[in-house]
C-alpha cells in the first residue's frame, strides 16, 4: 500500500531522503499546473513550481499537520504565484513562445486528432485563457482550485483565508464573467 | 428567459454554486433548491449555462512540463524508474554492460585526433591504424597515431597528455582484467564453462559493435565541429576585416583633422 503523504512527511522530516522525493513526484505536476493556469506562464511555473518544493522541504520541520500536506503545498505554491503577478504587475496570459507552433506542437502529441479538431481546441483554449486572464485574482484562484484541482468549498476558503460564502461568491461571479466573456468571442467569432 | 423572476428565499447565488459543483453542504437546502429548480426557469437556465463554461474550462490543460521538477530539489536523487528497471537487471548483465562501458571507455581514452599536412584523422587505440571512414580530405596517415602499446611503453613521449592517457589506459586494462578474472572465477560457480565463453564472446562482439559505432559517431562529430570551426573562422575573418576599415576610415578622418589644424596653424604663423 501506499504511504500517504503525511506518513511521507513524517518519514522525511525523520531523515529518509527518498520520502521528500516521492512527495514530489506525487505532487509536482499538480502544483505546475496550479502555477500555470494562474500566471499563465510555462517557464515561470516551472520556477514556481520549483520554489515551492523548495520552501516545502526547507520548512518541512516547521510543518505539524494541523492541515493537510497537499494544502500546505498549494498555499506555499498560491502565495508564489501572488508575489509573481505582484512583482510582475501584469495580468497573466498564456503565450506560448513566439517560434512555438501550436498546432504542430498539438499535432506532434497528438497524431490521431484531425487538423479540424485540432484547430478547433486550439480557438477553445485560447478563449478560455484570454476569459480566465480577464478575471480579478481571487476569482481566478477559486476557480482554478475548484475546476481543476477539485478542492471543496471548504478546503478553498482555508486555503485562501476568506469565509466559505466568499468562496462561492467569487465562483460565482468568476463563472459568470467566463459566460459572458465565452459567449462574446464566440458570437466574434461567427 | 433569464430576466424572468425569481423567487428564491436565500442566497440564490451560493445555491446556484452548491448545485452546480455538487459540494457537501446542507442536504435540505439542495432538496430545497431542487424543488425552486422546478419551478424556476431563470434558474434553470444559469445553471445550465453555467456547466457549460464549466465543460469549456474542463478542455484547458497546461502544457506538458518538459522536466523533472525533482532535478532541482534539495535532494537530487529522486528514485527513477529506469534505476529501478536496472536493479532489476540480472548481475552477470550488469557485469556484461560494465565490460562494455569500460572497453568504450579505454577506446575513447586512446582516442588520437591528428589534423595536418594529411588531413584529419582519428583513431582510438583499440584499432589498426588509420582505418578509411575515420579520415576527412586526405590520404591514409600511415605515420601518425601512436600504437596503444607505443604511448604506453615509449620513452620520448612529447606532449605531456599522452602520458595521462597511457596511464589511464594501463588503469582501463588493469581494471578490465580484474573484472575478466573475477568473471571467470565466478563463472564456475554458477555454470558451466562454454556459457561462459558464450558469454564473453557476446561481450567482445557488442565490444567491438559499440567501438565501431563510436568510431562513427565520433567521426561525424568531429567533421561538424570542424565544420563550426570553418564557419565561425569565416564569421571572425569578415568581422576583423570590416573591424579594420572601421579603424581605417577613422583614422583618415583623424589625419585629416590634423592636417587642416596643422594647415591652420601654418596660415596663423604667416599672417603674424
Amino acid at each position: 500500500m501506499p504511504w500517504t503523504d503525511e506518513e511521507l512527511v513524517a518519514k522525511s522530516i525523520g531523515g529518509d531522503p527518498d520520502s521528500f522525493n516521492e512527495l514530489v513526484l506525487r505532487w509536482e505536476r499538480p502544483i505546475y499546473a496550479l502555477a500555470y493556469r494562474t500566471i499563465g506562464r510555462e517557464e515561470d511555473a516551472r520556477d514556481v513550481c520549483q520554489e515551492t518544493f523548495l520552501r516545502a522541504f526547507r520548512a518541512l520541520p516547521g510543518f505539524r499537520g494541523q492541515a493537510k500536506f497537499s494544502s500546505w503545498l498549494y498555499r506555499i505554491a498560491l502565495n508564489l504565484c501572488r508575489d509573481w503577478v505582484r512583482r510582475e504587475r501584469r495580468t497573466p496570459v498564456v503565450q506560448p513562445p513566439e517560434d512555438v507552433d501550436l498546432i504542430e506542437m498539438a499535432a506532434a502529441a497528438e497524431p490521431s486528432e484531425s487538423i479540424e479538431d485540432l484547430v478547433a481546441r486550439k480557438d477553445l483554449t485560447r478563449l478560455v485563457e484570454r476569459a480566465m486572464a480577464l478575471l480579478p485574482e481571487e476569482q481566478r484562484t477559486a476557480i482554478v482550485l475548484k475546476e481543476y484541482h477539485g478542492l471543496t468549498f471548504q478546503e478553498i476558503a482555508d486555503l485562501v483565508g476568506c469565509p466559505l460564502s466568499t468562496v462561492k461568491t467569487r465562483l460565482y461571479q468568476g463563472l459568470t464573467v467566463l459566460r459572458r466573456e465565452l459567449a462574446r468571442s464566440n458570437k466574434a467569432k461567427l | 428567459m433569464t430576466d424572468s423572476f425569481c423567487g428564491y428565499q436565500g442566497d440564490r447565488d451560493e445555491a446556484l454554486i452548491a448545485y452546480l459543483y455538487d459540494d457537501g453542504g446542507d442536504a435540505r437546502e439542495r432538496v430545497l433548491f431542487e424543488g425552486h429548480l422546478m419551478t424556476c426557469v431563470r434558474c434553470r437556465d444559469e445553471l445550465a449555462a453555467l456547466g457549460d463554461v464549466r465543460t469549456q474550462l474542463a478542455r484547458w490543460a497546461p502544457p506538458e512540463p518538459a522536466f523533472a521538477v525533482g532535478n532541482g530539489n534539495p535532494q537530487s536523487a529522486i528514485r527513477n524508474p529506469q534505476f529501478e528497471r536496472w536493479r532489476q537487471i540480472p548481475a552477470w548483465a550488469q557485469v556484461a554492460a560494465a565490460l562494455l562501458f569500460l572497453g568504450v571507455s579505454a577506446g575513447i581514452a586512446n582516442l588520437d585526433v591528428r589534423y595536418d599536412t594529411n588531413g584529419l584523422s582519428v583513431r582510438t587505440g583499440w584499432m589498426t591504424p588509420a582505418s578509411g571512414d575515420t579520415r576527412f580530405g586526405g590520404p591514409a596517415p600511415s605515420d601518425v597515431a601512436l600504437a596503444p602499446n607505443d604511448v604506453a611503453q615509449s620513452g620520448t613521449i612529447s606532449a605531456p597528455w599522452r602520458a595521462d592517457l597511457a596511464a589511464l589506459e594501463r588503469q582501463l586494462n588493469s581494471d578490465l582484467r580484474a573484472m575478466k578474472a573475477a568473471t571467470t572465477q565466478a563463472s564456475p560457480v554458477r555454470g558451466s564453462s562454454t556459457t561462459d565463453a558464450e558469454v564473453m564472446r557476446r561481450v567482445r562482439a557488442l565490444l567491438d559493435e559499440s567501438e565501431k559505432r563510436q568510431q562513427r559517431e565520433l567521426a561525424l562529430r568531429v567533421a561538424e565541429v570542424m565544420r563550426d570551426v570553418t564557419a565561425q573562422r569565416r564569421a571572425d575573418l569578415v568581422n576583423i576585416d570590416r573591424t579594420l576599415g572601421v579603424v581605417q576610415n577613422n583614422l583618415g578622418v583623424e589625419v585629416m583633422k590634423d592636417r587642416q589644424r596643422l594647415n591652420l596653424l601654418y596660415r596663423a604663423s604667416q599672417r603674424q
